[in-house]
C-alpha cells in the first residue's frame, strides 16, 4: 500500500500555491454569500433581485462606458485598500484611510484654489504640486495615529476613527469658509482646467488617476517582497517578538506602514479631485468622497491583503459601486444595497479559513484510514 | 447661569452620556471575557433602525427598546460564534457589521419610510420621560454599579474575568470558556442595541443615517479609558457627555460663534476622546487574553 | 480508555490506538519521552481534547467528554505542566474559580490544606507565589472538586527537591484515601519512587506495562527510547583558549520589576562549552536576553573579545560575531508564516551580501544561502518557498541553528536548544554544539535539562534566584550536589575552579 501513496506525495502542489488557491476560493465563496443574502433582502423588501444584479453587472462589466465608470471607482479604492493591507502586513488595523483620503483631497483643492490665483500652477505642475501637498497632508494625518500608537499605546482602531471624524469636520470647515465655490455653493472650488489629470477615454470619468493607482499598488508589492523595508515590516507584523530578536524595531515598521498607507490614501483623495469629472472638487458633506476609505477595507480583505489581489478586488468592488446607479434605475433598488452586500461579504470573510477547515478534515479522514489499514 | 439653565444642561448631559455608557458597559463585559467587538457602531445604528420599526408597528416604545436589545443580541450571537467558537479574528466581523449598517439604515429609510436620510419618530413611539429624565438613562446609570458587582463579587463574574485573563485556567476548572464568552458578548452587544433604540426612540426622536456618529467607537475608547471598570466608565461617560453637550451649547452662543466656526466645534468630542485615551494609557491594564482566539489543539 | 487515536488538525498523529486501565487507590506512572503522546492521552481523559477515534469507559459505562467541565463532573481532573492559573487573582480566587456552591468555601479550603499538607498563601496574587505554591493551588482546586482521578503532567519539572518531597508525600496520602493518581513523567527515578504501576509509551503507543516491583531503570529506559544506547555524545578533548565573553557583575530586571539577575560574573573561553544549569525561572532567560541585546542590563558589564558590548542592539551583536539560538524557536527564533528562505536571513537581512541598490533584496543570493543551510544541516523542507510552519520541530531547529551558525560567530549562545525535539534531532543539535566547541568556538549553553548540561559542558554554573551558586567542572557534580545547588544551597565546599 505504501508504494501507491508515495508517488502522489511528490506530485503535490507546493504549500504556498495551495494556500493561495484556497484563499481565492474563500473570497469567491464570501462574494457568493454576500450576493445571495443581498438578493434575499431585496426579495423581502419587494424588489426583483435578478433584475437588480443583471443591470448591476451587465452595465458595470459588459457595457464599455459602464466599465470605464467601474475602473474610475476602482482607482481610489485600490489605494485605500493598500492602506488597509499594508497596515495588516505590519500587524495593524489601520481603518483611517477615510480620513487620510479626505485630507489628500483637501490638499489638492487648496492647491487648486491657489492655481486660480497663481497662473503657473494651472498646468501639469499644478497636478504634481496638488498630489504632493495632498499626500503630505494625508501622511500627517496617518502619522498622528502612528505616534499615538507607538508612544502612547492608543489602539489604532480608536485613533483612526476619531481622526476620520476630525478630518471630516476640518474639510467641511474649509469647504464652507475658505475654499468654497462662489458660483456653486454645493461644492468647493474646482481644479482649474489645465491642472487636471488627462482622461484615458474621452467623454468618460476615467482619468490617469487609475494609472497612478495601479502604479502605486504595484510599487507596494515591490516594497513588501523585494526590499528590506518590506521584509522588516512583514516580519514585525507576523511575529513582533522574532522581529525584535532579529534587531528589527516593530515600532519603526508600524510607522513605516502608517506612512505608506497615508501616501496611498493621499493619492486616492487627491486623485479624486484631480481626475474625477465632472466636479474636480469636494462636494457638500464630502458626498463624492464619503465611504471610499471604508470600501478599501472590503477591497483589501477580498484581495487577501495582497497588492495583486487588491487590483482585481478593487475592480470588482468598483463594479458594485458603478453598477449600483444602474441597479437603482432599472430595478428601483436604492444604491445603498451595495454597501449592505459589502458588509455581508466582510462578515463572510471573517469565518476563519472555511476551505482550509474542509481540507484539514479530509486529511484527517485519510490519515485515519491509512492508520486502520495497518 | 440660573438654576433652570443648569438643570437643562444636566439633563442634556444625561441624555448624551446614556448611549455611550450603555455601549461601554456592554463592551467592558465582553472584553473582560476576552472578546473585542468593534461592530458597536453598527449595532447602535441597527438598534436605532429596528427599534423604530418595532415601536411603530406595535404602537408603543417598549417593543422598540426590546427590538433594539434583540438586534444587538443577534449580532452578538453572530460575533460570538465567529470569535469564541470558530476562533476567528475579532476585528473583521465588526468591520463587516459597521459596513452593513452603513448601507442598511439608509436603504431601509428609503424602502420603509420613502425618505432619503431621515425619519421623524411619531409621538406614540417615543419613550415617556419622568421629570425630563429617561428611564433608559436611569437604567444605564444603575447598571454601572450592578455590572461592577457582577464582575467583582459573583462567581460568574470571576468566571468571566478568568476567561479573559487566562482561558486555559478557566478551562481546567471546568468553566465553559466559549459559552461564557458567548453570553458576555451577547449581553454586551444587546446593550449597544438598546443604546441605539434609546437614541432613535427617546433622545433624538428621529432616525438618520448618521445617527451613531462615531459613538460606538467613542464607547470603545471609553472602555480603555475606564480601565475596564464599570464604575469608572460611569464617570468617563459623564465626561464625554459633558463635552458633547458643551459643543452644542457653545455653537449657539454668539460670542463663540463669531470666533470659532461650528464645523470646527464639531470635532470636540473626537478630540476629547483622542486626548483621553492618549492621556491615561500606561496606567491601564487590559485583560491579558483580550482579542486573541483561544485554541486548545 | 479504549483504542484511542488522536490526529491533530495540522496532521500530526499523536496517538495510534491506545488502551489504558486505571484503578482506584494507585499511583500510575505514565512514562515516555517528549512527543510519546502521554500528555495528549491525558488531555483526552480530562476532556480537553476529543479523540479522533476510540472511547472511554468509566465504572462500566461509556462516556463522552465534550469539555473539561464534563470530565470534572465525572471526577477526573488534570494539573497541566504549564500551570493554568490567573496571575492577577489571589490563591483563594484561583482555587474556587468556577465553583457555584456558596457555603463556607474558605473553611473548606483551609481544612483541605490541613488534611493534605499542601499549604499555600491564600490572599496573595498568584503572580507573587513560588512555582511550588502555584502547583499546590492547582492540586487543591482539583481536590476541592472531589476528583477521584487526579492527573499530574510532569509535576516536578520546576520543583526543588524539598518541594518534590512534599508533593510525593501528599500524593501517597491521596492514594491511600482511595484516589487514582496518574503521574506523567520522563524521569525514571521519579516513577521508580512514586508509582505503583508503570505504563511506558513511545510514539503514540503503549509499549510496556509493569508493576513497580518488576520495573528496573535500564529496562524502562530501553522501552522508552526503543534502543539500548542512551544519548552519549563523543566529546574529544579540547584546550580552551582566550576568553571570548566576559560578564562582570551583571544585574538585570525581570518583567515585573524585581531583580532577575543579581550580580553574575563569568567568562566563556574559545573552545569550551560553558553550561548554565538550574531550575527554570531563576534568571537564566533574563541573563541570556541581557547578553544578546534583548533586555537592558542595569548594572555590570558584558565584554566580547576586548570590546564592551553592554546593552548593544541585537543587530550590532550579530555583526560582531555572536549567534543566538533562542529559548523558544517558534515565538522568537523564527517567523512561522515566512518561508524557509526568508527565515534563513532573519537577523542578517541587512547584511551587505543580501542587499542590492536602494534597499532591495537580492533574492538569488538569499535563496542560495537557504539552500546551503538546508544541505549543510540536513533540513527536510518541501521547498525553500514553503512557510516554516510546515516543517517539523526538529527541522525548524536545524534551520535556526544553521542560520545562526552561518553568521560565522565566535560565540554561540544556545538556550534550551533541544527542548521538545525527538531523539535524533536532539542528538544532532548536541553534536553540533560539541563540534563547534572542538573547532574553537565559544559556546554558552543554558538548559533546564540537567543531563544535557552535564554531558556537553566543559564548565558548569548552577543558577539559583538570580545568582550562581557554583561554577565548577561537571565531573565534580554528583546528582545530589547538583540537586542541592539547584535548590539554593550554597556550595561551601565546592570550589570555584
Amino acid at each position: 500500500m505504501g508504494e501507491t501513496n508515495e508517488p502522489r506525495r511528490t506530485e503535490r502542489l507546493p504549500e504556498w500555491l495551495v494556500e493561495g488557491l484556497l484563499r481565492l476560493g474563500e473570497s469567491a465563496i464570501a462574494l457568493i454569500v454576500g450576493l445571495a443574502i443581498g438578493a434575499i433582502i431585496m426579495y423581502v423588501t419587494g424588489y426583483d433581485a435578478w433584475l437588480a444584479y443583471k443591470s448591476l453587472f451587465g452595465n458595470s462589466f459588459l457595457d464599455s462606458y459602464g466599465f470605464t465608470i467601474t475602473l474610475s471607482y476602482a482607482a481610489p479604492i485600490m489605494l485605500t485598500g493598500i492602506t488597509f493591507a499594508v497596515g495588516v502586513r505590519a500587524g495593524l488595523f489601520n481603518i483611517g484611510a477615510e480620513g487620510q483620503l479626505y485630507m489628500g483631497a483637501l490638499g489638492a483643492v487648496i492647491v487648486g484654489w491657489l492655481a486660480w490665483r497663481i497662473g503657473i500652477l494651472d498646468s501639469v505642475l499644478g497636478v504634481l504640486v496638488a498630489y504632493t501637498f495632498g499626500v503630505l497632508l494625508a501622511i500627517t494625518w496617518a502619522y498622528i495615529a502612528a505616534i499615538l500608537k507607538v508612544k502612547r499605546g492608543v489602539h489604532e482602531v480608536v485613533s483612526t476613527i476619531m481622526l476620520n471624524w476630525i478630518a471630516f469636520w476640518i474639510v467641511e470647515y474649509f469647504r464652507v469658509y475658505l475654499i468654497y465655490n462662489p458660483s456653486d455653493p454645493s461644492k468647493t472650488i474646482s481644479m482649474p482646467p489645465h491642472a487636471r489629470l488627462p482622461l484615458l477615454v474621452p467623454d468618460t470619468e476615467l482619468s490617469a488617476a487609475l494609472i497612478v493607482a495601479i502604479a502605486f499598488t504595484l510599487y507596494t508589492y515591490y516594497l513588501l517582497w523585494y526590499t528590506v523595508t518590506g521584509y522588516e515590516l512583514r516580519a514585525s507584523g507576523l511575529n513582533p517578538l522574532a522581529a525584535r530578536y532579529a534587531g528589527i524595531k516593530p515600532e519603526k515598521a508600524m510607522i513605516t506602514s502608517f506612512i505608506v498607507g497615508g501616501i496611498a490614501s493621499g493619492l486616492a483623495g487627491a486623485g479624486e479631485v484631480l481626475g474625477r469629472p465632472p466636479h474636480y472638487a469636494i462636494t457638500t458633506g464630502l458626498s463624492n468622497l464619503y465611504g471610499l476609505g471604508f470600501d478599501g477595507i472590503t477591497v483589501a480583505l477580498i484581495g487577501a491583503n495582497h497588492p495583486v489581489g487588491i487590483i482585481f478586488s478593487a475592480i470588482l468592488v468598483g463594479a458594485l459601486k458603478a453598477g449600483s446607479r444602474y441597479m437603482q434605475i432599472a430595478a428601483g433598488v436604492p444604491l445603498e444595497m451595495v454597501r449592505v452586500v459589502e458588509g455581508i461579504i466582510i462578515v463572510a470573510l471573517a469565518v476563519p479559513g472555511t476551505l482550509r477547515m474542509v481540507r484539514e478534515y479530509l486529511r484527517r479522514r485519510r490519515e485515519l484510514a491509512e492508520l486502520e489499514k495497518r | 447661569m440660573d438654576a433652570h439653565v443648569a438643570w437643562l444642561f444636566t439633563v442634556s448631559v444625561l441624555n448624551a452620556m446614556t448611549p455611550i455608557l450603555l455601549t461601554a458597559l456592554g463592551e467592558i463585559l465582553a472584553e473582560r471575557a476576552g472578546i473585542v467587538n468593534i461592530g458597536l457602531e453598527g449595532i447602535i445604528m441597527l438598534g436605532a433602525l429596528f427599534g423604530v420599526m418595532a415601536a411603530e408597528a406595535a404602537h408603543g416604545p417598549l417593543p422598540g427598546l426590546l427590538a433594539g436589545l434583540a438586534v444587538g443580541a443577534l449580532i452578538g450571537l453572530l460575533h460570538a460564534w465567529l470569535t469564541a467558537y470558530l476562533r476567528g479574528d475579532h476585528i473583521i466581523p465588526g468591520v463587516g457589521i459597521n459596513t452593513l449598517a452603513l448601507g442598511l439604515v439608509p436603504f431601509m429609510l428609503i424602502v420603509y419610510w420613502h425618505s432619503a436620510g431621515q425619519h421623524q419618530v411619531p409621538d406614540y413611539a417615543r419613550v415617556p420621560r419622568v421629570a425630563g429624565i429617561s428611564p433608559v438613562t436611569v437604567f444605564a446609570i444603575a447598571l454601572a454599579p450592578i455590572m461592577w458587582w457582577i464582575l467583582f463579587r459573583t462567581s460568574w463574574g470571576l468566571a468571566v474575568r478568568s476567561v479573559g485573563e487566562n482561558p486555559e485556567a478557566a478551562d481546567t476548572v471546568g468553566i465553559r470558556v466559549e459559552r461564557t464568552q458567548a453570553i458576555a458578548t451577547i449581553i454586551g452587544a444587546s446593550l449597544a442595541g438598546l443604546a441605539g433604540a434609546y437614541m432613535s426612540l427617546d433622545w433624538l426622536a428621529t432616525i438618520t443615517k448618521e445617527i451613531a456618529a462615531g459613538r460606538g467607537f467613542i464607547a470603545l475608547a471609553l472602555v480603555v479609558f475606564s480601565n475596564w471598570d464599570p464604575v469608572r466608565a460611569l464617570g468617563g461617560a459623564a465626561l464625554f457627555g459633558f463635552f458633547d453637550v458643551l459643543r452644542e451649547w457653545v455653537k449657539i452662543m454668539p460670542s463663540v460663534k463669531a470666533v470659532v466656526p461650528d464645523t470646527l466645534l464639531n470635532t470636540i468630542p473626537y478630540l476629547v476622546t483622542l486626548a483621553a485615551v492618549a492621556g491615561v494609557l500606561g496606567k491601564v491594564r487590559p485583560p491579558r487574553h483580550v482579542g486573541q482566539p483561544y485554541k486548545r489543539e | 480508555m479504549r483504542d484511542i487515536v488522536k490526529i491533530y488538525p495540522d496532521g500530526t498523529i499523536a496517538l495510534r490506538g491506545v488502551s489504558l486501565d486505571i484503578y482506584p487507590g494507585e499511583v500510575l506512572g505514565l512514562l515516555g519521552e517528549n512527543g510519546a503522546g502521554k500528555t495528549t492521552l491525558m488531555k483526552i481523559l480530562s476532556g480537553f481534547l476529543r479523540p479522533t477515534r476510540g472511547y472511554i469507559v468509566l465504572r462500566g459505562r461509556r462516556v463522552v467528554f465534550r469539555s473539561a467541565a464534563d470530565a470534572l463532573s465525572h471526577g477526573i481532573g488534570m494539573v497541566h505542566q504549564h500551570l493554568a492559573l490567573v496571575p492577577v487573582f489571589t490563591g483563594f480566587e484561583n482555587i474556587v474559580l468556577g465553583l457555584r456552591a456558596k457555603g463556607d468555601l474558605r473553611k473548606l479550603v483551609e481544612e483541605l490544606m490541613e488534611e493534605t499538607g499542601l499549604r499555600v498563601r491564600l490572599d496573595v496574587p498568584v503572580e507573587q507565589l513560588s512555582f511550588g505554591e502555584r502547583q499546590r493551588i492547582e492540586i487543591l482546586r482539583m481536590l476541592l472538586r472531589r476528583v477521584d482521578v487526579l492527573i499530574l503532567d510532569e509535576p516536578t519539572t520546576n520543583l526543588t527537591p524539598l518541594e518534590t518531597r512534599v508533593l510525593f508525600n501528599a500524593l501517597r496520602k491521596l492514594r491511600d484515601s482511595g484516589k487514582s493518581i496518574i503521574f506523567i513523567t520522563h524521569k525514571l527515578r521519579e516513577v521508580m519512587e512514586i508509582a505503583d504501576r508503570i505504563v511506558v509509551m513511545r510514539r503514540g503507543k503503549v509499549v510496556g506495562e509493569l508493576p513497580r516491583e518488576k520495573a528496573e531503570p535500564r529496562l524502562l529506559a530501553r522501552l522508552m527510547v526503543g534502543r539500548e544506547v542512551f544519548l552519549r555524545i563523543e566529546k574529544p578533548p579540547s584546550t580552551p583558549g582566550k576568553p571570548v565573553l566576559k560578564v562582570i557583575d551583571l544585574w538585570v530586571r525581570s518583567d515585573i520589576g524585581g531583580w532577575a539577575v543579581r550580580g553574575v560574573s563569568f567568562e566563556v573561553r574559545a573552545g569550551e562549552i560553558f553550561g548554565i544549569a538550574g531550575v527554570e525561572g531563576n534568571g537564566q532567560a533574563e541573563l541570556v536576553q541581557a547578553i544578546t541585546g534583548l533586555r537592558r542590563a542595569e548594572k555590570g558589564k558584558v565584554i566580547f573579545g576586548d570590546k564592551d558590548i553592554t546593552n548593544m542592539s541585537p543587530s550590532e551583536l550579530y555583526r560582531l560575531g555572536i549567534a543566538h539560538i533562542p529559548e523558544d524557536r517558534q515565538t522568537m527564533g523564527l517567523v512561522l508564516d515566512m518561508s524557509v528562505s526568508e527565515n534563513s536571513i532573519l537577523g542578517m537581512h541587512r547584511w551587505r551580501k543580501f542587499l542590492g541598490a536602494l534597499g532591495s533584496l537580492r533574492w538569488r543570493e538569499i535563496n542560495r544561502h537557504a539552500e546551503r543551510i538546508i544541505k549543510e544541516y540536513d533540513v527536510v523542507a518541501p521547498s525553500i518557498r514553503s512557510p516554516v510552519r510546515y516543517l517539523s520541530g526538529g527541522n525548524q531547529q536545524k534551520l535556526l541553528a544553521g542560520r545562526e551558525l552561518s553568521k560565522n560567530p565566535r560565540l554561540i549562545v544556545a538556550a534550551q536548544p533541544t527542548r521538545g525535539l525527538d531523539v535524533a534531532a536532539t542528538e544532532y543539535i548536541r553534536k553540533l554544539l560539541v563540534d563547534l566547541r572542538t573547532k574553537g568556538h565559544a559556546v554558552l549553553l543554558v538548559s533546564a535539562d540537567t543531563d544535557e548540561v552535564l554531558q556537553l559542558s566543559d564548565r558548569v554554573a548552577v543558577m539559583y534566584n538570580g545568582r550562581f551558586t557554583a561554577i565548577t567542572r561537571p565531573e565534580e557534580l554528583t546528582e545530589e550536589k547538583l540537586g542541592l545547588l539547584m535548590g539554593g544551597m550554597e556550595a561551601g565546599t565546592l570550589g570555584r575552579d
